[in-house]
């Protein structure tokens, strides 16, 4: 049993980065993409997910290339900056494109 | 578009968080507090010196809010580095301000030198003018929305005092009363603001295993 091709129109749905796709990622590279650097406590706050979640989401987008996590000291208190790096910056752009294209070719 | 928006919006909620903590109402209305006390001593100290009093009083305002950001706003809050386009909005409003000041200044020199060819409530009308425009400006700029509230607060202050002045004959020009009242509810908000933050915001425990190293 083969499978069917996409339609023509959906195409770019196929090409959605899955690993930015899932909403909580999604939105910790969206804080991302609009500042420079941020600290673990601010992403807490601006997401609302909790620290066990947001450690693993990190950890997969660290993983991809997407983030950078500087783990430092702030005097004697671990201190970690979170940063989107260029391929990150890059693939979310890349994700906002494409997910423009799909829904915009949708029928109302 | 939508992700336009939203991207937009998170821009601007990642901004505001960091000025929704009341400190920067404690400061202004500090500021203003000069107002208020500064007419009052320039009998005694004279105009010079009753307003120059004021900046180490200032320098210790600024002290404490600095004190007080970095040991217990910035370990609720977290910290951030804005991005490329805040910072050029925050450098646009530094030049914007140094502009507005300058042009304040000026028509301050103007008015001085014809005090006695113009009417007597010109200086107030100017006074209360060039107050709604900074404060509009940083409302506008720094979506600080309470600013515009702050502006027409501060604005209508020498205006209402001049009122004080003619009907009953308010000392100071009525200055001390109004903006003595503008600065006692912008510090009042701002202390509400920020036991509000406190409470919104408790310290975060963050439990880190042993392989998952640094916490926040």
């Amino acid at each position: 049993m083969t499978s069917q091709p996409h339609e023509p129109e959906l195409h770019p749905l196929a090409d959605i980065d899955t690993i930015i796709h899932a909403p909580a990622r999604l939105m910790v590279l969206a804080y991302l993409y609009v500042v420079d650097s941020v600290d673990y406590v601010f992403l807490l706050r601006q997401t609302g997910l909790t620290w066990g979640s947001l450690s693993t989401h990190l950890t997969k987008l660290e993983e991809a290339g997407y983030i950078t996590i500087e783990k430092g000291y702030r005097g004697k208190k671990p201190h970690s900056t979170v940063r989107l790096t260029e391929n990150g910056r890059a693939a979310f752009r890349d994700y906002k494109k494409s997910m423009q294209q799909v829904l915009d070719d949708l029928p109302d | 578009m939508s992700q336009k928006i939203s991207l937009k919006e998170a821009e601007r909620k990642v901004f505001t968080s960091t000025v929704q903590d009341g400190l920067w109402d404690i400061l202004i209305g500090c500021f203003l507090l000069e107002f208020t006390i500064a007419p009052l001593l320039s009998h005694r100290l004279g105009d010079f010196w009753s307003v120059a009093i004021f900046l180490p009083f200032w320098g210790l305002v600024y002290f404490a809010i600095l004190l007080v950001r970095k040991f217990i706003v910035k370990p609720r809050l977290g910290e951030v580095t804005f991005g490329k386009m805040r910072r050029k909005r925050l450098a646009q409003f530094s030049i914007i301000m140094v502009v507005v000041n300058l042009i304040a200044f000026i028509l301050g020199v103007i008015v001085f030198l014809n005090f006695t060819k113009i009417p007597r409530i010109a200086p107030s009308i100017l006074f209360a003018f060039i107050i709604l425009v900074i404060f509009c400006l940083m409302a506008f700029i720094l979506n600080f929305n309470r600013s515009y509230l702050y502006g027409l607060l501060a604005g209508f202050s020498p205006l209402v005092g001049e009122w004080l002045f003619y009907k009953y004959g308010a000392s100071h020009h009525g200055l001390p009363i109004t903006f003595g009242i503008t600065a006692v509810i912008i510090i009042l908000t701002g202390v509400i603001v920020f036991v509000r933050f406190l409470k919104n915001n408790p310290m975060i425990n963050i439990v880190v295993n042993q392989n998952d190293q640094p916490a926040a």
